[in-house]
C-alpha cells in the first residue's frame, strides 16, 4: 500500500500557511542603500493595486522633497501623521491608532526599520507593521539591507558605518513578497552627485564613507544573494507544501552556545549565517552554573545575546542549568541531534587555555562526530577574569582578618617552641602549615598569603639555624616558602567556593521556603483582593523592586494591590499593562512593547485564561534585567498567584451558587407558605361573598351579616398579611426607614390588645406597665407591627383559652416589653430559630381565626426582630416560663436612640 | 325524604367553618362541624353523616389517611377540599375512596354541585338508575344505547365503556386511573394516552361542539366528569 500514494504536505508547511490566514500580508520592497527608488517603486507598484479597486492608504511615506515621489503620492488617501515630543521638538510619527481605525485593505508605511520616539507604542515601526499585519492589513514598506539583523556587523566592516536601527531576520523571512528594487551602484553614485538622494542628517558624516563603489557592490550583492535566498525558501515552502518529494534531508543542525563574553553577540550572528548558508536549523543555549554569580553586565551581556538569537529566528533559546557547562552542553546536542556547535574562543584566561582547558578546546575532546566551530573575536578585549583573584580591599574586617592570620602564626610559633622545647623535631613547618591553612580557609587569600609569609619569616627566624636571624643558609629551606604560599592559595580558593556555595546555598533554602511560605499563606486566603495584597506585598520583599496587580473590571484594567501603595498607573504604563493582558505577554520596561514605561507586566495565567496582570516597577530603564534566579522566582510568585486567584474566584463563584440555591430553597419554601396562607382568608371571602349571592334570600338576617363581617375580617387579615410581607421585604433590603416619635409603651400595649380582640381574640390579656413610664423614642406603626407579631405568635400558639400577660419596666436607659403566655411552650429545638424566616411551630389545638397578619408564613416574628433591631433593641424568647410550660418573648429597647 | 342531608365538615379553619355552617343551613343540610382528623372520625361513627366535606390539610392526620380509614367501614360519599395546586394529592384522595373535590378557594355553588352530585349517587347506589339526560344526551346505561335529541349515535364498545362510566358517575369527576382501569383493565392503569384518544373519538360523536366540549368534561391532570345531569 502507500505505494501509490501521493506525497503529503508537512505539517510545517500547512501550519505556515494556516497562520498567514485571517493575517495581513507583508509585502518588502528591498534595496541595497538609500536611493536606489524603494519608495518610488512601492507608489507605483501602490497606484495600480488602487486602480484594481484595493482600498489603498499611504500611512507613512518619506518624499524627503523629491518631485516625481511627491507626484506619485497625488489621489492617495494620507493618514495625518501623529506629533510626539522628542528632546525638546516635535517630530512626526506615524499614528498606528489612526491606521488601525480607518482598516484600509492596504496600507503603505515607509522604512520598514525606523526607530520610534521615545514613548510610542512600540519602540520599532516594524513592531507597529507587525500590530498591523495582526490586525489583518497588508502592508506594503521598505527596507535597506543594511538593517538586516544577521548582516548587521558585516555591513558594518564593509561600509564602516555602524547602522543601529536593525530589524529581527524572522521579520524578513516572515515577509510574503519581497520585491528587489535594484539600481547599478554608478547610477546611484550618479544620482547622489547630483542630489537626487535624501541623507539622514545624522548620517551625514559617513557619507563619504558608505557612498563608495566598492561598498555599494558589496551591498548590493548581499541584496541580491538576500533575495535570491527568499527566492529559493519560498520555492522550498511550495514544494513541501504540495507534497513534493526533495532533496532536503540534510539534516544539519546547529547549535550555538551563548556565554557572558562581550562578543557573544557577534558569535550568535556568526552562527546564523552560517544556519543561513547551509539551510540549517538554529538552535542557542546558555550554560547557567547554580553557584557561579554573574556580575550584571555579564547577566545583560548573555540576555542580549539571546534576545537576538531569538529576534534572529533561532528555532529554539534555552537556558540549561547544570554545574559542567561541556557536560551539559554536549548532553543537549545530542538530545537535539546537533551537528555543529559554534562557540566564541575566549572564555577563561590565558592560563586555561594553555593548559587546554578552554571551553572550544575542552569540547572538542568530548565531542563525538559535532563539528566544533570556534569565533574568533575581531576585538579580544576581554575583561579580566576575576574568579580566584578577589580584589584586595582594605576594610575594618580586612584589617581583621589580617590580624587574626599574624596571631594566628604567633601561636604556631609558641606551639613551635613548646614541641621543640619537649621533643626533638626534625621539622616543624608543618605547624606553619596550618596556620597558613587556617588563615586561608577563614579569610581568604590575601589575608593567607600575609599569613605564608609571615610564618616563613618566623620560621627562619625561630627554628632554623642559624636562629634569631633572617638569613636563608640554605637554598632548600626557600621551599618551606613556595609550600606555605602554595597551600594558601589553593586551600583559600578551594574554601572560596565552599563559602560561596554554602552562602548560594542557604540563599537557596531561603528562597524556597519563603516561597513555600508564601504558597501556605496565599492559599488561606479567601478573597482575590487579600491575594493580591499579599502577592504584592511577597514580590517587593523578594525582589525589592515595586510591584502592582491589576484586574479587569470593567471592560478595562484596575489597580487591585500595590506596593508601595499605589492606586493608579499613568496612562503609557495602563497601556502597557493592557498590552500584557490582552496579548497574554510581557510588556513594559525591558519588552519590545513600550519598553519606556517605568513598569514590566506580566499576564497571570492560569488553567482557564488570564486573570490579571502583575507589574515590576523598574526606575532605572537601564538597570540589567532580573537575573534568571530573580526571573524564575518572579514567574513562579506570578503563578502561585494566578492559581490562588483563581481558586478564590472559583470558591467565590461556588459560594454565590450555593447562595443562589439557599435562596431558591428559601423563596420556594415563602411561597408555598404564603400561598397557604393567603388561601384560607381567600377561601372565606370568597365562600361568604358567593354565599350571600346565590343564598340571600334563604338566610336568616344574622347569618348575613356575620357572612359581611366575616368578608371584612378576612380582607383586614389579608392586608396584615400583605402588610407584613412589605414590611420584611424592606426589613430584607435593609430599607427600614425609622419614623422615631416619642411614644407610650402603655398606649401601645393597649392598642395592641384592642386590636387583637377587635379581631376576634378569645384569649385573655393583661397589661402591666411600671408607674410613670418615660416615653420612648420609636416609630410607632412599626413597633405596634411588631407587638401585634409578637402577641398575634402567642395567641396561635397558646390556645384560645390562653392567658396572656403583657408588661413593661425600665431599667438602664432600657424599656423592656415581655410578652407571656400560659400555653404548651416553645420545642427546645425550635427556640433558637424563632425568630427566623419560615419558622412554624406545631399547634394541634389551633382552630381559632386568628387575626395574627401573616404568622402563619412564618414572617411574624422575622418581622418583629428586624423592626426591634431597625431600633438598636433585642428580642429573645425564653420558654417554659413556669412550671414547664408557657413562653416570654422579651424586647428591649433603647429609650432614645 | 325522612330527614334533610346530615353534612359533616372537616376543616381546622374557623373561617371555613363560619361561611360553609350558614350557606349549608340555608340548602337545607344539616351541618356537623369537626377540626381535627380525630374528632371527624368520631363524628363520622357516632353521628352517620350522608356526605363528608374534608380538608387535606389538617393538623394531627394526612387527610388521605383519614379517606382510607373512613372507607375500611364506611362508604359514605366524601368531597375533598384542597389547593388547586396539589394534583398528586387530590388524585391519590380520589384514589383512596373520596369520590370528589372542590379546589380552594371556591365559590358555594361549586360546592353545593358536588354536593347534590354525591348524595344522588349515594341513592343511585342503592337502586340503580340506568338513564342518565345531559344536553340533550341520552346515555341508556342497561341497553346500551347513546342518542342526542333523538337520534342514536354508533359508538364502538369501548366507546360506551367509557362513556357509561362516566355516567354511572354522573357529575362526579372520575381519575384516569379508575377509568383505565374499568375499561382497559387493571394493567393499562397508566395508559393515558389511550384515554385521550378515545375521550376525543367519544367527544366527536357526544359533543355539540368537540372542540369545547360541554358534556365530556376534562379535570386537568386529574381525570374526566360527565356534566352534572338534568333530573328526571
Amino acid at each position: 500500500m502507500g505505494l501509490t500514494d501521493k506525497p503529503r504536505a508537512s505539517p510545517e508547511a500547512l501550519l505556515a500557511r494556516a497562520n498567514r490566514e485571517g493575517r495581513g500580508r507583508l509585502k518588502i520592497f528591498l534595496g541595497a542603500a538609500p536611493g536606489v527608488g524603494k519608495t518610488y517603486g512601492m507608489l507605483e507598484a501602490a497606484r495600480l493595486a488602487r486602480q484594481g479597486g484595493t482600498d489603498v492608504v499611504i500611512g507613512l511615506v518619506e518624499t524627503h522633497g523629491r518631485k516625481e515621489t511627491e507626484q506619485l503620492l497625488e489621489g492617495f488617501d494620507i493618514l495625518p501623521r501623529i506629533s510626539v515630543p522628542y528632546r525638546g521638538r516635535m517630530v512626526q510619527e506615524f499614528d498606528i491608532d489612526a491606521a488601525l481605525e480607518r482598516r484600509p485593505d492596504l496600507i503603505l508605511v515607509d522604512e520598514y526599520a525606523h526607530t520610534n520616539a521615545p514613548g510610542s507604542r512600540h519602540p520599532k515601526r516594524w513592531q507597529d507593521i507587525e500590530e498591523l499585519l495582526a490586525a489583518g492589513i497588508d502592508v506594503w514598506t521598505t527596507l535597506n539591507i543594511q538593517h538586516l539583523e544577521s548582516l548587521n556587523d558585516i555591513v558594518q566592516r564593509i561600509t564602516r558605518v555602524r547602522v543601529r536601527e536593525t530589524i529581527p531576520d524572522t521579520n524578513f523571512d516572515k515577509a510574503d513578497e519581497i520585491v528587489l528594487v535594484d539600481l547599478p551602484p554608478d547610477e546611484l553614485l550618479k544620482r547622489l552627485a547630483e542630489g537626487k538622494v535624501y541623507v539622514q542628517d545624522t548620517a551625514a558624516r559617513a557619507v563619504d564613507n558608505f557612498f563608495r563603489t566598492n561598498n555599494l557592490v558589496a551591498l548590493r550583492e548581499l541584496a541580491l544573494r538576500r533575495a535570491a535566498e527568499r527566492i529559493d525558501s519560498d520555492l522550498l515552502e511550495r514544494m513541501q507544501g504540495e507534497g513534493v518529494e526533495g532533496p532536503w534531508a540534510a539534516g544539519e543542525r546547529i547549535l550555538v552556545c551563548i556565554g557572558p563574553d562581550e562578543t557573544s553577540s557577534m558569535v550568535v550572528r556568526h552562527a546564523k549565517r552560517l544556519a543561513d548558508l547551509i539551510g540549517a536549523p538554529l538552535l542557542a543555549v546558555t550554560v547557567e552554573r547554580p553557584f557561579a554569580r554573574l556580575s550584571a553586565t555579564a547577566r545583560r551581556r548573555v540576555a542580549d545575546a539571546m534576545r537576538l538569537a531569538e529576534s534572529l529566528g533561532a528555532d529554539e533559546v534555552k537556558t540549561l542549568v547544570g554545574a559542567d557547562l561541556v557536560h551539559e552542553l554536549l548532553r543537549y546536542a545530542k538530545f537535539e541531534n546537533v551537528t555543529q556547535i559554534v562557540v566564541g574562543r575566549s572564555r577563561g584566561g590565558w592560563i586555561t587555555e594553555l593548559l587546554g582547558r578552554s571551553l572550544p578546546h575542552q569540547l572538542l575532546r568530548a565531542a563525538e562526530d559535532i563539528a566544533i566551530n570556534v569565533v574568533t573575536p575581531v576585538t579580544p578585549r576581554r575583561p579580566r577574569t576575576a574568579r580566584f583573584v578577589p580584589r584586595l580591599t582594605l576594610s575594618r574586617e580586612r584589617g581583621l582578618a589580617f590580624l587574626w592570620s599574624a596571631l594566628s602564626v604567633t601561636v604556631a610559633i609558641l606551639v613551635g617552641r613548646l614541641m621543640t622545647a619537649a621533643v626533638s623535631l626534625p621539622n616543624v613547618s608543618m605547624i606553619f602549615l596550618l596556620a597558613v591553612f587556617f588563615s586561608a580557609i577563614r579569610f581568604g587569600i590575601w589575608p593567607a598569603v600575609f599569613a605564608s609569609l609571615l610564618s616563613f619569616l618566623s620560621y627562619n627566624f625561630f627554628f632554623i639555624a642559624p636562629f634569631y636571624n633572617f638569613t636563608v643558609a640554605q637554598p632548600h629551606e626557600l621551599l618551606a616558602l613556595f609550600i606555605f604560599l602554595g597551600v594558601a592559595v589553593l586551600s583559600s580558593a578551594v574554601a572560596g567556593q565552599a563559602r560561596e556555595q554554602a552562602a548560594a546555598a542557604v540563599d537557596r533554602a531561603r528562597a524556597t521556603r519563603r516561597l513555600f511560605e508564601f504558597a501556605r499563606r496565599l492559599s488561606s486566603l479567601a478573597e482575590p483582593q487579600m491575594v493580591a495584597e499579599g502577592t504584592v506585598a511577597e514580590v517587593h520583599r523578594d525582589l525589592g523592586l515595586p510591584a502592582v496587580i491589576l484586574f479587569p473590571r470593567d471592560d478595562d484594567l484596575a489597580v487591585i494591590a500595590a506596593w508601595p501603595p499605589e492606586d493608579e498607573l499613568d496612562t503609557a504604563s495602563m497601556t502597557a499593562a493592557r498590552w500584557a493582558y490582552e496579548r497574554d505577554e510581557p510588556a513594559g520596561s525591558g519588552t519590545g512593547t513600550l519598553p519606556n514605561v517605568s513598569w514590566y507586566f506580566f499576564p497571570l495565567r492560569a488553567s482557564h485564561g488570564r486573570v490579571g496582570v502583575i507589574g515590576l516597577g523598574n526606575e532605572s530603564r537601564d538597570e540589567a534585567p532580573l537575573d534568571s534566579e530573580a526571573r524564575a522566582l518572579f514567574e513562579t510568585l506570578a503563578e502561585l498567584t494566578a492559581t490562588a486567584l483563581e481558586r478564590s474566584k472559583l470558591s467565590r463563584e461556588i459560594a454565590v451558587a450555593k447562595s443562589a440555591a439557599e435562596t431558591e430553597k428559601v423563596r420556594n419554601t415563602f411561597l408555598a407558605s404564603i400561598s397557604h396562607d393567603f388561601r384560607t382568608p381567600l377561601a372565606s371571602i370568597l365562600g361568604a361573598a358567593t354565599s350571600l349571592i346565590e343564598y340571600r334570600s334563604k338566610l336568616p338576617e344574622a347569618a348575613r351579616l356575620d357572612l359581611l363581617e366575616q368578608v371584612k375580617d378576612e380582607a383586614e387579615q389579608l392586608d396584615g398579611m400583605v402588610r407584613n410581607l412589605l414590611a420584611m421585604t424592606r426589613v430584607e433590603a435593609g430599607a427600614l426607614e425609622l419614623r422615631r416619635d416619642w411614644l407610650d409603651v402603655r398606649e401601645a400595649l393597649d392598642r395592641v390588645v384592642a386590636v387583637a380582640k377587635r379581631r376576634g381574640a378569645t384569649q385573655r390579656f393583661s397589661v402591666q406597665t411600671q408607674d410613670q413610664m418615660p416615653y420612648i423614642s420609636a416609630d410607632q406603626t412599626l413597633l405596634d407591627q411588631a407587638l401585634t407579631n409578637v402577641v398575634g405568635n402567642a395567641m396561635r400558639y397558646a390556645g384560645p383559652d390562653a392567658v396572656i400577660a403583657l408588661e413593661a419596666r425600665f431599667k438602664e436607659g432600657e424599656a423592656s416589653i415581655a410578652i407571656t403566655d400560659d400555653g404548651p411552650g416553645i420545642a427546645p429545638d425550635v427556640l433558637p430559630h424563632m425568630f427566623e424566616k419560615f419558622m412554624r411551630g406545631k399547634n394541634p389545638t389551633s382552630v381559632a381565626g386568628v387575626a395574627d397578619g401573616g404568622e402563619g408564613a412564618g414572617l411574624g416574628l422575622a418581622i418583629a426582630k428586624g423592626i426591634v433591631d431597625a431600633h438598636g433593641g433585642t428580642i429573645a424568647a425564653t420558654s417554659p416560663v413556669s412550671g414547664g410550660h408557657g413562653a416570654r418573648v422579651t424586647i428591649r429597647l433603647p429609650i432614645e436612640e | 325524604m325522612t330527614h334533610a342531608t346530615r353534612v359533616l365538615v372537616v376543616d381546622d379553619e374557623a373561617a371555613i367553618h363560619r361561611f360553609l355552617t350558614p350557606a349549608l343551613i340555608a340548602n337545607d343540610y344539616d351541618v356537623i362541624k369537626a377540626a381535627t382528623a380525630a374528632e371527624a372520625l368520631k363524628r363520622i361513627a357516632a353521628d352517620a353523616p350522608d356526605i363528608v366535606v374534608l380538608d387535606l390539610g389538617l393538623p394531627d392526620m394526612n387527610g388521605k389517611d383519614v379517606i382510607s380509614r373512613v372507607r375500611e367501614w364506611s362508604d359514605v360519599p366524601i368531597i375533598v377540599l384542597s389547593a388547586r395546586d396539589r394534583e398528586t394529592e387530590k388524585i391519590e384522595a380520589l384514589d383512596r375512596g373520596a369520590d370528589d373535590f372542590v379546589n380552594k378557594p371556591f365559590g358555594i355553588g361549586e360546592l353545593m354541585a358536588r354536593l347534590r352530585a354525591a348524595s344522588r349517587h349515594r341513592m343511585q347506589r342503592k337502586g340503580e338508575t340506568p338513564n342518565v339526560h345531559v344536553r340533550g344526551l341520552d346515555v341508556d346505561v342497561a341497553r346500551r344505547r347513546v342518542s342526542r335529541h333523538g337520534a342514536e349515535l354508533k359508538l364502538t364498545p369501548k366507546e360506551f365503556d367509557l362513556l357509561a362510566l362516566l355516567a354511572r358517575h354522573a357529575g362526579k369527576v372520575v381519575t384516569h386511573r379508575q377509568i383505565l382501569s374499568a375499561v382497559w383493565g387493571a394493567a393499562h392503569e397508566h395508559d393515558t394516552q389511550y384515554l385521550r384518544v378515545y375521550v376525543g373519538q367519544v367527544r366527536q360523536k357526544v359533543e355539540e361542539d368537540p372542540s369545547n366540549p360541554s358534556i365530556v368534561l376534562t379535570e386537568p391532570g386529574i381525570g374526566y366528569r360527565l356534566a352534572e345531569p338534568e333530573q328526571g
